[in-house]
């Protein structure tokens, strides 16, 4: 553990992923590493942090051999343990209280884990096909070190990493968020959905519709829509592609080239770096890093003429200035689609097309596009109108007096105060909430283990030192918390705002007697 | 079910008889503007004879089919000794005469058995007869300036003279106009007249002093046109109605010169007025152009819509369930058009109009369609009685033919089923079957049959697959037709004789004792029908008339807004007469012809309800629908979404079904948000059926528990929480609304079987607590006896 708290050199976060049945063989360790964040990290330092998590995983694994280790709390250091696919473990460790703002809730952490993860396998596959693929690691490798660096720079402050802290407690990763529209857009929404199917003739497409950053519509499997929800949130959504461009510096400061940061990576990690990395300098794999599409590249989208959304990050289609299509692996039916992602002012349309149903490529591509404006433009202009009308701008979900977080668990919907009406809370009662929501966390999953498939219904009130109430309700699946910055107030006062709010935006789901 | 049966005829037909409809469509596509006798006859018969030959089809019984026929019997007016046959359209009457006797015959409703009245007059010539509106009085023109007055009831007779033997009489006419009574049409000008009963003589109210050439009058839209000028082809236009009189502007007529220097001379029978749709037309036949130029009366102008072709050097026009019937004589064949719209397109191909019911059986099905350069030989001739478009016929507009000769009438009837068969082949080609389905939403004669067609028309293009936009559009037009009948209140009239009628088409000449035609004719439609029953007042009338036009103004779409139209009361379905602000201005109070027929509650409305589309599309399609059920989804889409235009509710079951397509379809996410959004209504059904797909998906199962919730009903909520074991919230919540119909032993089992004395205890507890009496009833006592049991156990087994 000392060692691993020894890295000076970080921001104090590293993050690694590991295959548990690589490298089992003395001499070969560094086999095992698939990822390690900072790379610059002397191998001995990295090979301790993997090798402390793996003995922890094993060590736990004789008492659970289901769940193994979710966390370790170190006096300095937190240790979150994700395994993303079997045998492939994904580590954050963070450190703590080095500043006021270290302090961490681990499900969050734990989430930003799992939600680099599932867009990665969304865009490459899993990473277990790939170091089928390509047993020597070599592919994998050049695939998830631009990935996650392209990832995690959009959690930057200044030269640090701002991961999820306490002040996001009002915050909920790995949820979509929901446009909440009246049955007469809905309606008109749904007749666009059915236009939007048969632009791809008979072959089973899906479209997913999003107004600013909230889902309108989707057609595809929850998981499948909060992977490309999230993705279309950080890189196609109006405010994504205006914004893009400004803050993606954090790692690359003013470089373009798209295989610059595996290329600079592998020579920064210094002369060890050979050892583990030298495949992709000999082998036919190497042009493979070239190749390597960063798909979440910023910067890299821009809106067409035609209004469909293009980006070279798929490279170019060759002989032709055309951009090839991206593609995209939907987790439900494991199918190969293509991306089409279509803007008009502050609507988003995606429409994914089975890359089999399509046999002459780009060129078919373009007519399933063509097929679109002709058959949808009318419909693109009459739902855009008819949500803007409705649209209540950036704090339409506001609730004066409440601060708040609603989770729907079954359908992977949240929705929250607007994050700028949350940072006006003070500082003890958002790390009061902190505190409940991590104590929340233990609750649902001890309650989960013990008895699937029952769910428990959960209060707990309590007061922060500021004497602001933090309030959790957990019934039938859906989660609310909340904070309540009158000092003054009672228990009484509390739970009765919450029944209050809960019969008016809730429809009394929180209501329990 | 003879209504299922019916229904799928037309289902069967556009299946079946898909290739022969395409080719048929497709010639007349091809050939219209040319025509010649009997064109796309070949496709036709083709297409006629699948029909024939699809099973179960007994198109009217009838074994031929045609867009438009004539029924035998005709109406024998045969009397000894006859002189003279007159028609009489104030009344409606048709009048054979002899030197002192005259005879009437009611042709409305239209019944060849009808017997005859007759009345001994003075001997004399008779150059035309007319009865008084209330048939107290007959007049009788004598000569061009005389006209003798019959008072019935008494027998007594009085003359009117012209006043200078310049003035030449050219007609007159009985009138409800305010003002006057009875009207002369004189070569000088018109001549209003009002009776008086007491001196039993005319008084003269007004002159209009005008030269004459000849002048047009049809009582259906009170209008008297005057011809004057040397080509006769300058016009006034007097609208002489219960509203008052209206003079129309002056207005010409188009007519192509032959050649340089010579003006052909228009004459009488080369114009005709007609209403259609409420609104008032003049058709006039250009010989040198061959064409057949329509104009529209408005209140304050003339304008003139355009122009059909004509093949003929005769034609004749009639009018039938406002679809316009253009009779080329010479060619002997009939062109139907639709002039509600725009489109001057023909509705079908020329084609021979057919006799039908005669008793020696020839149909036209029977003849050889290879004897080239004979033209419909069989067809022309009406074995001994007549020859169809025979020299001796005359047309009566609307939709009556005198033939003079043999002192018959015929009534022409329209074959709604072969129109829109025919309409929509030549539809198909250019994919407007949404304006066939405007066109039968307009009918009124025969609404049941016109509504079987929509339902079988919308079930097949669902069937087939077609494309969303267009069935989307389809649908449109059956909702805002529904929409627009609700408004005016003749749906629900329609289902008060639909439930009588039971489907069946053909019921409307044969059964009603009541005066469908009329009706038509007159151009009421069905307004009036809303206050059938009442014996209102004409001026009161008018003022609700307006009143609710207002309303409608809101909603209708705005095709046109003309506030100047000339009306006809009615126009029920005339959506661009509706359109105009009728509120304001000189315009505000349209002139409306007053109806003293009386009015009929067989009318009906074709228009289609949720629950019928419901019933007789949607759950009738998909019975029949294999495969993907998704583009049913999208079409109760577009069906909900023109439902929330029109602000109509959806019956559940609507609702029901697109739960079950797309939890058939394993699509529970789209399933939920269409349940959150509200797209599917929250209602009981809805929440049950929720449930019931639920059994797979927990999260639709919670949906439906969520629905109960929200809508109150108690008891099913807290059974179905027992249900699932969840007792102690479903407590919480029997407690909070105070449900006591759910039975204590259902808690109490379920508290049991979760094997838990504390439980257990609880609920006991809860019970007696709750329910004054708990502790005396049997439950209790089992119950009490289990958690002993229980208890003593659990002590057993912890020591």
């Amino acid at each position: 553990m000392g060692l691993a708290s020894a890295s000076t050199a970080t921001d104090g976060m590293q993050l690694c992923i590991f295959d548990l049945r690589r490298g089992q063989n003395e001499g070969q360790e560094l086999d095992k590493i698939l990822f390690f964040f900072p790379a610059d990290l002397p191998f001995s330092t990295q090979l301790s942090v993997i090798g402390l998590s793996e003995g922890l995983i094993t060590f736990t694994r004789i008492f659970s051999p289901e769940a193994a280790c979710e966390v370790i709390e170190a006096e300095r250091h937190s240790h979150v343990f994700y395994e993303a696919e079997t045998d492939i473990w994904m580590v954050m460790v963070v450190e703590k209280g080095k500043d006021s703002d270290a302090i961490w809730r681990i499900d969050a952490l734990r989430k930003v884990l799992k939600e680099v993860h599932s867009l990665f396998v969304m865009f490459y596959g899993s990473i277990r096909a790939m170091l089928e693929k390509d047993p020597s690691g070599g592919l994998i490798r050049s695939h998830l070190y631009p990935f996650i660096m392209d990832y995690l720079s959009d959690f930057p402050v200044g030269k640090k990493l701002q991961l999820p802290s306490f002040r996001d407690c009002l915050k909920e990763r790995g949820t979509v968020q929901m446009l909440t529209m009246g049955r007469e857009a809905a309606i008109e929404v749904q007749s666009l959905v059915s236009v939007l199917d048969s632009c791809a003739g008979n072959s089973s497409s899906y479209s997913m519709i999003l107004f600013h950053d909230l889902l309108v519509s989707t057609t595809l499997s929850p998981d499948d829509t909060i992977n490309l929800f999230t993705y279309a949130a950080l890189r196609l959504s109006p405010n994504a592609l205006s914004s893009g461009v400004n803050s993606w510096s954090y790692i690359r400061r003013g470089s373009t080239s798209s295989h610059f940061v595996s290329g600079s990576a592998l020579t920064h990690s210094g002369p060890v770096s050979e050892q583990i990395y030298h495949s992709s300098d000999t082998s036919p794999v190497g042009n493979n890093i070239n190749r390597v599409t960063r798909a979440l590249q910023h910067g890299k989208w821009y809106k067409g003429k035609d209004g469909f959304l293009v980006t070279d990050i798929w490279g170019v289609v060759v002989g032709s200035l055309v951009c090839a299509t991206p593609t995209v692996w939907l987790q439900q039916t494991e199918e190969a689609m293509y991306l089409c992602p279509y803007q008009f002012k502050s609507l988003t349309l995606i429409l994914l097309i089975p890359v089999s149903s399509i046999l002459n490529g780009e060129q078919g591509v373009a007519l399933v596009k063509q097929q679109l404006l002709e058959n949808a433009s009318l419909k693109i202009l009459k739902v855009e109108e008819k949500l803007s009308k409705g649209w209540g701008g950036e704090n339409a979900y506001h609730v004066s007096g409440y601060r708040y977080l609603l989770v729907d668990g079954d359908r992977n919907i949240s929705r929250a105060s607007p994050p700028g009406k949350v940072t006006t809370l003070a500082k003890e009662s958002l790390l009061a909430l902190s505190k409940l929501r991590d104590e929340v966390d233990l609750e649902k999953s001890r309650a989960k283990r013990d008895n699937a498939g029952c769910e428990k219904d959960l209060e707990v009130s309590i007061r922060a030192k500021n004497n602001a109430w933090a309030v959790a309700r957990i019934t039938g699946g859906k989660e609310l918390y909340m904070v309540l910055e009158k000092a003054s107030e009672t228990l009484l006062y509390a739970s009765d705002a919450v029944e209050k709010f809960s019969n008016r935006y809730c429809n009394g789901a929180f209501s329990l007697d | 079910m003879k209504e299922k049966k019916t229904q799928s005829v037309l289902n069967r037909i556009l299946v079946n008889c898909a290739a022969q409809a395409k080719e048929y469509g497709g010639c007349v596509a091809a050939k219209v503007p040319e025509v010649e006798c009997d064109m796309c006859l070949k496709q036709f018969l083709a297409l006629k004879n699948c029909m024939q030959n699809t099973p179960s089809i007994g198109l009217s019984g009838s074994g031929a089919l045609s867009h438009v026929y004539i029924q035998y019997p005709p109406l024998r007016c045969s009397i000894p000794e006859s002189r003279g046959l007159h028609y009489d359209d104030g009344t409606k009457l048709l009048i054979p005469s002899t030197s002192n006797q005259i005879f009437s015959w009611k042709t409305v409703p239209f019944n060849p058995l009808a017997t005859s009245t007759s009345d001994s007059i003075p001997e004399g010539p008779i150059l035309s007869i007319r009865f008084s509106l209330d048939t107290k009085l007959i007049a009788i023109q004598r000569s061009s300036s005389e006209i003798q007055f019959w008072i019935r009831e008494t027998s007594e007779a009085f003359s009117h003279r012209c006043r200078s033997d310049s003035e030449n009489i050219l007609g007159f006419f009985w009138t409800d106009c305010p003002l006057c009574d009875f009207v002369v049409v004189k070569n000088s000008g018109l001549d209003l007249f009002a009776y008086d009963s007491v001196a039993k003589s005319l008084d003269l109210v007004e002159m209009r002093k005008l030269n004459v050439c000849w002048y047009v009058y049809t009582h259906e839209s009170r209008l008297v046109l005057l011809a004057s000028g040397m080509q006769c082809r300058t016009f006034t236009g007097f609208q002489l109605s219960s509203a008052g009189i209206v003079r129309l502007p002056k207005f010409d007529m188009a007519m192509a010169k032959p050649e340089a220097n010579s003006k052909p001379v228009l004459a009488a029978e080369d114009v005709y007025i007609v209403t259609v749709y409420g609104r008032i037309y003049c058709l006039q036949v250009d010989r040198v152009a061959m064409l057949l130029h329509s104009y529209r009366f408005y209140r304050d102008a003339v304008v003139q819509q355009g122009s059909l072709p004509i093949y003929s050097r005769k034609i004749a026009v009639s009018v039938v369930d406002n679809v316009l019937l253009v009779h080329q004589i010479d060619a002997k064949v009939v062109i139907l058009y639709d002039i509600f719209a725009d489109s001057r397109a023909p509705i079908s191909a020329p084609l021979p109009l057919q006799s039908r019911g005669f008793p020696r059986s020839y149909s036209s099905s029977s003849r050889s369609s290879g004897k080239d350069g004979e033209c419909s030989e069989v067809n022309n001739k009406i074995d001994h009685e007549g020859i169809i478009y025979g020299d001796n016929w005359t047309f009566i507009v609307p939709d009556l033919i005198c033939d003079v000769s043999n002192n018959f009438l015929w009534k022409i009837h329209l074959d709604l089923e072969a129109s829109a068969i025919s309409y929509l082949a030549i539809a198909a080609s250019s994919s407007e079957t949404p304006s066939v389905l405007e066109f039968l939403q307009r009918r009124k004669l025969e609404a049941i049959k016109a509504k079987q067609l929509c339902l079988g028309i919308a079930r097949t293009v669902i069937l087939e697959r077609r494309p969303v936009s267009m069935v989307s559009k389809a649908i449109d037009v059956l909702v805002s037709s529904y929409s627009l009948s609700l408004k005016t209140g003749s749906y629900f009239k329609g289902i008060k004789t639909e439930s009588t009628s039971s489907g069946v088409a053909k019921t409307s000449v044969a059964r009603s004792n009541t005066d469908v035609s009329t009706s038509r004719i007159d151009g009421t439609s069905i307004r009036h029908e809303s206050t059938a029953g009442v014996d209102s007042e004409y001026p009161s009338r008018a003022s609700t008339f307006s009143a609710s036009e207002s309303e409608e103004n809101a909603s209708s779409a705005p095709l046109r807004t003309d506030s100047r139209d000339l009306q006809l009361g009615g126009g029920k379905v005339d959506r661009v007469n509706l359109t105009g602000a009728h509120s304001s201005g000189p315009t505000d109070n349209p002139v409306f012809v007053n109806i003293s027929e009386q009015q009929d509650s067989e009318l009906t409305s074709p228009a289609i309800s949720p629950d019928e589309m419901y019933k007789f599309v949607f759950a009738a399609v998909e019975e029949e629908m294999v495969g993907d059920p998704s583009y049913l989804v999208s079409i109760i889409v577009e069906f909900l979404c023109s439902t929330n235009m029109e602000k109509i509710k959806v019956h559940p079951n609507l609702y029901v079904l697109a739960i079950q397509l797309l939890a058939r379809n394993e699509r529970y996410a789209e399933l939920e948000s269409f349940v959150t959004n509200k797209i599917l209504e929250p209602s009981k059904e809805v929440a049950l059926q929720l449930l019931e797909s639920g059994r797979q998906n927990i999260q639709t199962r919670k949906l439906g528990l969520e629905m109960l919730r929200q809508l109150s009903l108690h008891h099913d909520y807290v059974s179905l929480l027992v249900q699932d074991g969840r007792y102690n919230e479903a407590l919480r919540y029997a407690r909070k609304y105070q449900v006591t119909t759910v039975r204590p032993a259902l808690f109490l089992q379920a508290a049991c079987s979760s094997n838990n004395s504390q439980h257990l205890a609880a609920v006991l507890r809860f019970f007696s607590d709750f329910i004054p009496d708990f502790r005396t009833t049997s439950d209790f006592t089992t119950y009490y006896g289990i958690l002993n049991e229980m208890n003593t156990s659990v002590a057993a087994t912890s020591f």
